[in-house]
């Protein structure tokens, strides 16, 4: 019954410049463009580059020297000697199951903030963006007790509902944004259809979020799947650790393999570039929390 | 399932003037129904106890703890205001304050400048465009204390950057960036910045995609300049990504601690030291945490201060 | 028994549930959180439960350490063991948490000293006063051991399982490239500093940037040289002021190294300060046993040491020799196993076969450790302290954490700004005075 009306949506509309002035800056474009990106990949490149390089090479020549070895065995010995894989899964596991919580929790917040008038709502959504705001290192000890006073210390799930708690009100804040922008007809539409609260929130709002909620997923899952502090908080087993806390491990505390270190760091940011890719068209079109239609 | 309208009983929050047939006016034209029904309750509430039993509930029993000497173990001593008393006389304390200023300035204005300079050139699709964005949103799929880490050895005496520097005949004399007071908390800027430009730029790139084109044209057409259209007629729609990029920005530049602490730990003798760092050091390294949570309660009422300035007017504007 | 310092999660769940009683005392994580200790119903249940699972929570996590640590844990079958293993910083950070918690670890690796009083004091630990008579797997180990694992009511609490010696390393052939002999005498040591400078080489080289405590490592030493074990001893523990005329004197002479340090070394970590040292860039390193495993395997036989040589023979000589080792919890379920767990790790054979695996140059402390086939660097360790009149730890382990990052702040200053050195004590002794009065 109720589809949602095709919308107005500004993000495809492409801005064509005039054809004579592009050509004119191209060169310029690129002659600026090129080095500055170069400048933001070397980093990366360097870490490549120690990644394949070996301890005896590293110790004896330091790490700023050309690479005067190469061996894929860091990948090897950061995989194994790491326990990556599980670690891995963990990460995954808790990242997932974190977006979807968060996502959805920060979405019912949002549509309830933004259309209707909650007496204090502008007070209650900064006090919760305020709570975004806290050092987290502060509540550390605190979470931790109360996780072991519901029993769930040590467990995933326990990571799982610390980052939801702790995201809730940042979400809550864009999406906040997002959905007072969207076009009233939408809800003019679903009150003459005589949705309930529900039904307009799930069929109608829900489906226009999609491209923010796509977008704040993949920055979500960054985040939560380079948490380090909140999982050492939590858990304590190590077969439980995620990715993060596995790679310092590797690092160790007297011995520093840093092309073990770098060659973990870049499988740990396997999963997050490819999130980013993935989502890469919804970040850029998606993330409509400026659209003034 | 409760309807949008007249048959919700009423709920006592409710103002007695929001009769029934909805006024018509600014909240009836953006679609926001002045009536509450009680599912809305539900919505609105289960999220916000989410968020009060796990931030702050406790945030409230760290608070307290600023007011006692506690190690962690058994009782904590009730001392009153000496936690703080004692703070505002602590010179480590100072230094860190003023950091941490300049690096909201430093890390938030520049980071935001360079995204927002970058989105714009980066906005209009032509060859190579997405090359240049993954490119430099890269670095945002590594967690910050691996950048720091790495970057602590790009800024080697012998590392990269000296051997870059010397090559294109800047002679560094094999400056140590961290090792020098005076150029340690910019080296490490210079590496934050580089990982947090990528994503402010995601951010403004999405909302550039939102502004009308037809208006900047016409603008065009009326003889505006280029900085003349960005201002006037760019800026003005991007209101809402502003206040989004700004809540970023503030969040992250007050929490900065992993990049901080993989490079410098605050050194040399807390030259680097960030009021994240210093609690860290003074409430996990030295547990000393009535102290440390003395120093959470000034981030905090720092972060407040920021969200009261800026935020409330931002959001009072909209409606 | 000593008092249990948190309650029990009974206690803490009404406080939680009975928000109508008091608003204020129920947001208030109390008897969890700062709160005051109650009495528990469950105090260790003496007997205990000798079937339950042991966990052990380890924070040797470079990779060899943790390797052996993990053919130790593979090879004890008594009861179910699981090995946690955490990053050494973030270990520390948590470690309070762990003791703390409802169910703790039952066995934690640790360090002696301090910290580890500190904790016994508080109740946390488990009395292992047991296994140090008669036939327990400590009996036989040294008196100084013994002090060293004592809380402060004289109760043993830590179970040391191996130590290593700081001293002057140095790689022979480059000694012998350079045709320079270890020098005995520190008039010796200072001519030699000045033969290798001006062969174009840091005569010594030191990892003051990301690990600070290294600069302890010197003040430490000529401490014991100048004013004795004794006063750095009493100085650690308050008794002196760093800003009195012998610490001075000692700052004097670090003063006179310092044009000897490698400059670079600001930027380092102790392992990142090896390297020059490795491709023979720098001649000497003040450092412990642990360096070797920053040296590639293949030039290990190069190494060599030689101790901080004797500045005033007035004074008895002191070598530092950090312990590292176990404790327990007091709250195990299973306090026989947890105990014969540590019996088995402190076991000779597993020392053994733990100081051979870590590839660490660590010392075993049991007597019965046949150390004859030990590499000549650790032998020539082993009577290095068996030599000394006198042990000391490390800075922090002699004092504590606090203390140590005062001394940090106040000795990576001094090697940029030697000249202000009485600006620094002065500092030093204030921030100092702090530690010791909270």
């Amino acid at each position: 019954m109720a589809v949602a009306p095709a919308l107005p949506r500004a993000v495809d509309a492409p801005a064509p410049a005039p054809a004579r002035r592009r050509a004119k800056h191209r060169w310029v474009f690129h002659a600026v463009m090129g080095p500055v990106a170069f400048l933001w990949v070397l980093p990366l490149l360097f870490v490549i580059v120690v990644a394949l390089r070996s301890f005896d090479d590293i110790a004896t020549n330091g790490l700023g020297s050309l690479p005067s070895s190469f061996t894929l065995e860091a990948f090897g010995t950061a995989w194994t000697g790491g326990s990556i894989g599980g670690a891995l899964r963990n990460s995954l596991v808790v990242t997932a199951a974190t977006v979807v919580l968060v996502l959805f929790l920060a979405s019912l917040s949002a549509f309830a903030l933004s259309r209707y008038k909650i007496p204090f709502g502008r007070a209650i959504l900064l006090a919760m963006l305020a709570g975004n705001l806290l050092p987290p290192q502060i509540l550390l000890i605190p979470v931790s007790k109360i996780c072991e006073m519901l029993g769930i210390y040590d467990r995933l799930f326990a990571l799982v509902a610390v980052q939801v708690g702790f995201g809730l009100g940042f979400f809550t804040f864009v999406l906040y944004g997002f959905m007072r922008s969207l076009p009233a007809e939408v809800f003019e539409a679903a009150k003459i259809d005589g949705a309930g609260e529900l039904r307009t929130y799930a069929v109608m709002v829900l489906p226009l979020c999609r491209p923010a909620l796509a977008a704040l997923a993949a920055l979500e899952s960054t985040w939560v799947f380079n948490d380090l502090l909140w999982a050492l908080t939590v858990l304590r087993t190590d077969t439980k650790f995620p990715i993060t806390a596995a790679l310092l491990n590797l690092q160790g505390g007297y011995t520093t393999s840093w092309n073990v270190v770098a060659a973990g760091s870049l499988i740990a940011a396997v999963p997050t570039t490819i999130v980013f890719f993935a989502f890469q068209r919804h970040f850029v079109s998606g993330l409509l929390v400026g659209a003034s239609k | 399932m409760a309807n949008v309208t007249s048959d919700a009983p009423p709920l006592a929050a409710d103002r007695p003037d929001d009769g029934p047939p909805p006024r018509r006016g600014l909240l009836a034209r953006r679609g926001v129904t002045s009536r509450v029904p009680p599912v809305i309750w539900v919505l609105l509430l289960v999220p916000l106890a989410v968020e009060l039993f796990w931030v702050f509930w406790p945030a409230f029993n760290s608070f307290q703890l600023s007011f006692t000497k506690w190690n962690g173990v058994g009782a904590a001593q009730p001392v009153g205001l000496k936690n703080y008393r004692t703070l505002f006389a602590d010179p480590v304390f100072h230094t860190a304050i003023k950091n941490t200023v300049i690096w909201a300035i430093g890390f938030g204005g520049l980071s935001v400048l360079i995204g927002l300079a970058l989105a714009v050139a980066l906005n209009r699709p032509r060859r190579g465009v997405g090359i240049y964005r993954s490119a430099i949103y890269l670095p945002m799929v590594f967690s910050l204390a691996v950048t720091g880490l790495f970057w602590r050895v790009l800024y080697q005496p012998d590392g990269p950057i000296n051997t870059v520097l010397a090559a294109i005949g800047v002679d560094t004399g094999e400056h140590q960036w961290l090792a020098d007071p005076r150029t340690a908390l910019a080296a490490i800027l210079v590496a934050a910045i580089w990982r947090q430009a990528g994503y402010i730029m995601v951010l403004y790139l999405a909302g550039l995609k939102g502004c009308d084109p037809s208006l900047e044209e016409a603008a065009a057409v009326d003889g505006a300049t280029a900085w003349q259209r960005f201002r006037f007629v760019v800026m003005p729609q991007l209101k809402n990504v502003n206040t989004v990029v700004f809540a970023v920005t503030v969040i992250d530049s007050l929490r900065t601690f992993d990049i901080v602490w993989a490079m410098t730990r605050g050194g040399p003798y807390d030259s680097t030291q960030l009021l994240s760092t210093y609690m860290y050091q003074v409430g996990f390294s030295l547990v000393n945490l009535g102290y440390g949570s003395a120093i959470a309660v000034v981030i905090f009422v720092l972060a407040i201060a920021f969200i009261i300035t800026y935020l409330v007017r931002a959001t009072r504007e909209e409606d | 028994m000593g008092p249990t310092p948190f309650t029990t999660p009974s206690l803490s769940r009404r406080n939680l549930l009975l928000g109508g009683a008091g608003a204020a005392s129920a947001l208030f994580l109390s008897g969890c959180i700062g709160g005051s200790p109650a009495p528990s119903t469950e105090t260790s249940s003496a007997a205990g439960d000798i079937n339950a699972p042991l966990t052990l929570q380890s924070d040797l996590s470079d990779e060899l350490p943790k390797k052996a640590m993990e053919s130790l844990v593979a090879g004890y079958s008594a009861h179910k063991l699981t090995m946690n293993t955490v990053a050494t910083e973030q270990f520390r950070a948590q470690l309070s948490s762990y003791l703390t918690s409802q169910n703790p670890p039952d066995v934690i690796t640790w360090l002696a000293g301090s910290v580890a009083r500190d904790y016994a004091a508080k109740g946390l630990l488990l009395d292992v006063s047991d296994m140090w008579t008669g036939d327990g797997a400590c009996a036989k180990f040294s008196p100084a051991l013994k002090a060293l694992s004592s809380g402060d009511d004289g109760k043993q609490i830590f179970v040391p399982t191996s130590y290593y010696w700081w001293s002057i390393f140095y790689r022979k052939s480059a000694f012998e490239e350079w045709g320079v002999k270890a020098p005995t005498t520190w008039d010796d040591f200072m001519a030699m500093n000045d033969t290798l400078k001006t062969k174009g080489i840091s005569p010594l080289t030191c990892g003051t940037g990301s690990t600070a405590w290294m600069a302890s490592g010197w003040f430490d030493y000529l401490d014991l040289r100048i004013n004795g074990a004794q006063f750095h001893r009493e100085l650690l523990a308050g008794k002196h002021s760093f800003d009195s005329a012998e610490v001075r004197k000692v700052m004097d002479t670090y003063a006179t190294l310092i044009p000897y340090f490698d400059p670079k070394g600001r930027s380092y970590s102790w392992q990142e300060a090896a390297t020059p040292l490795i491709n023979k860039k720098a001649g000497m390193y003040l450092i412990g046993a642990f360096m070797t495993s920053a040296f590639p395997k293949g030039d290990l036989d190069d190494v060599d040491f030689f101790p901080v040589p004797t500045i005033d023979p007035s004074i008895p000589s002191a070598e530092e020799a950090p312990t590292d080792g176990y404790f327990a919890s007091a709250k195990t379920k299973n306090p026989a196993g947890t105990k014969d767990l540590l019996a088995y790790l402190a076991a000779p054979a597993q020392q053994q076969a733990y100081i051979e695996g870590a590839g660490s140059s660590n010392l075993p402390t049991s007597p019965d450790v046949d150390t004859t086939k030990f590499s000549p660097l650790v032998q020539k360790g082993i009577k290095l302290l068996q030599d000394t009149k006198e042990i000391t730890q490390f800075f922090n382990r002699d004092s504590s954490d606090a203390l140590q990052t005062t001394a940090d702040t106040a000795l990576t200053r001094f090697l940029d700004h030697p000249d202000d050195v009485a600006t620094i004590l002065k500092t030093w002794q204030a921030a100092a005075q702090k530690i010791w009065n909270s």
